[in-house]
């Protein structure tokens, strides 16, 4: 595609400088922003522009008006909206402790492992479920969580006899399990990515800084927090943000494990935008589209002012 | 009981005491962490075993919930489900094409990308970098799927799945120029100036000299590509109608499990045969991505 640049004899090359090389830069990123500009930053603009328009797909005989911020006043003002955003805003705050300490506490394992093929080994085993992709992790948790054919429930009931097959736990249709079942799932799935993140950070601390804390008398505890912690910190932060952003506009599980039932918890913010535009009648694209950028003004904003919170800590 | 394992081990080895004495803390934490690690181990382990397991049981067995069969295993599940499912081939299919496109074209739009926006003097960098950053944060796929789809729409690519091959490209395309980006940095300027003073084109640079020294970067953008392509959900099920069309997570997922065709143990065999490609695949790459975890992908 951009490989058609001509390589220019070398030293007119050289001599013509900064120009022609800007311009050859610009040929090599062609490609990247004819998708990025395609698929990204015009689809964003253009749904920008749908949330202040009265576009209904299916009514086609209705021209389409532009009734600048009625979807917006509409949306903030919707009781599902709203109870969409708190679902999310919940499942958030149960899953994003544990994408975050979980990896952690695993990092500062296998850092301390001194066989090398060992601390491979497990590396290589947690970052499996990384090898797989979303919506296929969500479906054998579908069949893990299963009340029929299900591991977990076989485990609790048939070999501990925790529970009885008529009190056994039904993950995914009980209202109040459902979130806790999904973020074990999402912590199964992130679990060895993240450790990556934390060991990286680890290997830059020093060992030195450990054997005089050592020294000093400090226990694995006190290490934890006085050495370790405060190193991690930045990478802590940025998953924080990340993750946070994420966990916000999740949509595959939620479609995956629960559908488009209005009543069920993961009818969040964003299947509620999907289901108004692509399922139900008259498929209000005006409207969803709003639904969706104040879902995402919403996230944008806390992951703006816990960016802020984390900048004025350095 | 720690102590007991550890004590005798530490004892036969000649090194033990110059390696034991200067340690304050006990052996048995040693012990312990290999307990927990193993723990997660078996954990993470579990629910893909058991899949597997699933996926060669016989019917009867099936349908008990023991996880170890009773009555031996039964292989033919594999071939039965691409054979009595009649659009699970081209479903397969159509996930192998999408996928390998969109793997290509990122990879060769990410190396690209990422070698100019360290190797060449561009006006304009900071602005591509700042953009790129920003749309990290932000979830187009969710937020702008009704301008996607109307994309697509406009170009007749609704219901066709090579279609959705534009879509899949933008999903890691900002991660995929900053991994290349990274690897590139790590590639000294002078070795380009030297290239370039024996009068090597930016092209040339690229391919002959650089492209070795930031392969297990390439292999990161191949793996992350995959995965994000290979299973993606939301925009195949928003953008496909027909089934013949749609791609096998999409299947998997309307596929209820126990009914007619799709018996629980060919479910399983066919999600053996979505997820194993990546995992084969993974484990015959893991040493170079690891390495290029290491040599700067990572670097946030």
């Amino acid at each position: 595609m951009a490989t058609t640049a001509p390589p220019p004899a070398a030293p007119a090359s050289r001599g013509r400088g900064l120009l022609g090389q800007g311009w050859v830069a610009w040929l090599f990123l062609l490609p990247t922003i004819i998708f990025f500009i395609g698929w990204q930053l015009w689809p964003i603009l253009r749904v920008a522009w749908i949330s202040l328009t009265d576009y209904k797909f299916l009514n086609t005989t209705d021209p389409v008006h532009f009734i600048g911020l009625d979807n917006f006043r509409s949306a903030i003002a919707d009781p599902l909206m709203r109870l969409g955003l708190l679902r999310a805003a919940g499942f958030t705050a149960l899953f994003l402790p544990g994408m975050i300490f979980l990896p952690m506490f695993l990092a500062v394992l296998i850092d301390r492992i001194q066989s090398p093929k060992l601390s491979t080994f497990y590396r290589l085993i947690l970052l499996i479920p990384a090898m797989i992709p979303g919506p296929l992790i969500f479906l054998l948790w579908r069949w893990m969580y299963d009340l029929y054919i299900g591991p977990i429930n076989y485990i609790l009931v048939d070999v501990l006899h925790v529970f009885t097959v008529y009190s056994q736990p039904q993950w995914i249709g009980d209202p109040r399990l459902v979130f806790p079942a999904l973020a074990g799932m999402e912590w199964w799935w992130g679990m060895g990515y993240h450790t990556m993140f934390f060991l990286a950070g680890l290997a830059t601390i020093s060992r030195d800084l450990f054997d005089a804390a050592r020294v000093d008398g400090a226990n694995e505890w006190r290490m934890f927090w006085d050495v370790t912690f405060p190193r991690l910190l930045p990478i802590v932060l940025v998953l924080v943000v990340l993750r946070f952003g994420s966990a916000m506009a999740v949509i595959d599980e939620y479609l995956i494990m629960g559908g488009v039932n209005r009543d069920r918890p993961t009818f969040t913010w964003t299947v509620y935008m999907w289901e108004l535009a692509f399922q139900r009648p008259p498929r209000d694209l005006g409207y969803a589209a709003a639904i969706g950028w104040v879902g995402t003004i919403a996230m944008l904003v806390v992951v703006a002012l816990l960016f802020r919170i984390f900048r004025t800590r350095d | 009981m720690a102590m007991e394992t550890t004590a005798p081990i530490a004892a036969a080895h000649p090194d033990a005491v110059a390696v034991w004495t200067p340690r304050r803390f006990p052996r048995w934490q040693t012990v312990a962490r290999h307990v927990v690690l193993a723990l997660f181990a078996i954990v993470i382990l579990f629910p893909i075993v058991w899949v597997l397991i699933m996926s060669v049981k016989t019917l009867p067995d099936a349908y008990q919930n023991e996880i170890w069969p009773a009555h031996g295993f039964d292989f033919a599940h594999y071939g039965q489900a691409l054979q009595q499912i009649d659009t699970l081939p081209r479903n397969f299919l159509n996930s192998v094409v999408v996928t390998l496109s969109t793997v290509v074209i990122t990879t060769v739009c990410a190396v690209l990308a990422g070698y100019a926006l360290v190797h060449l003097s561009m006006p304009g960098k900071a602005l591509v970098l700042a953009v790129l950053v920003a749309s990290m944060f932000f979830p187009t796929r969710v937020t702008a799927i009704i301008a996607i789809w109307e994309v697509q729409r406009s170009l007749g690519l609704i219901n066709r799945t090579w279609g959705l091959v534009f879509p899949y490209v933008t999903l890691s395309l900002a991660i995929s120029v900053f991994i290349m980006r990274g690897m590139f940095e790590t590639v000294p300027k002078e070795l380009g100036d030297a290239a370039r003073i024996d009068g090597a084109g930016p092209v040339r640079m690229l391919l002959q000299i650089m492209l070795p020294i930031v392969s297990n970067g390439i292999v990161v953008v191949i793996i992350v590509n995959f995965v994000a392509a290979w299973g993606e959900y939301l925009l195949a099920t928003t953008l496909m109608n027909d089934l013949s069309q749609k791609t096998l997570p999409v299947v998997l997922a309307s596929a209820s499990g126990g009914m007619g065709a799709w018996v629980w143990p060919r479910l399983a065999a066919v999600y053996v045969m979505a997820i194993l490609p990546g995992l084969v695949a993974f484990g015959i790459a893991q040493r170079w991505y690891m390495k290029g975890l290491q040599e700067g992908a990572l670097k946030a």
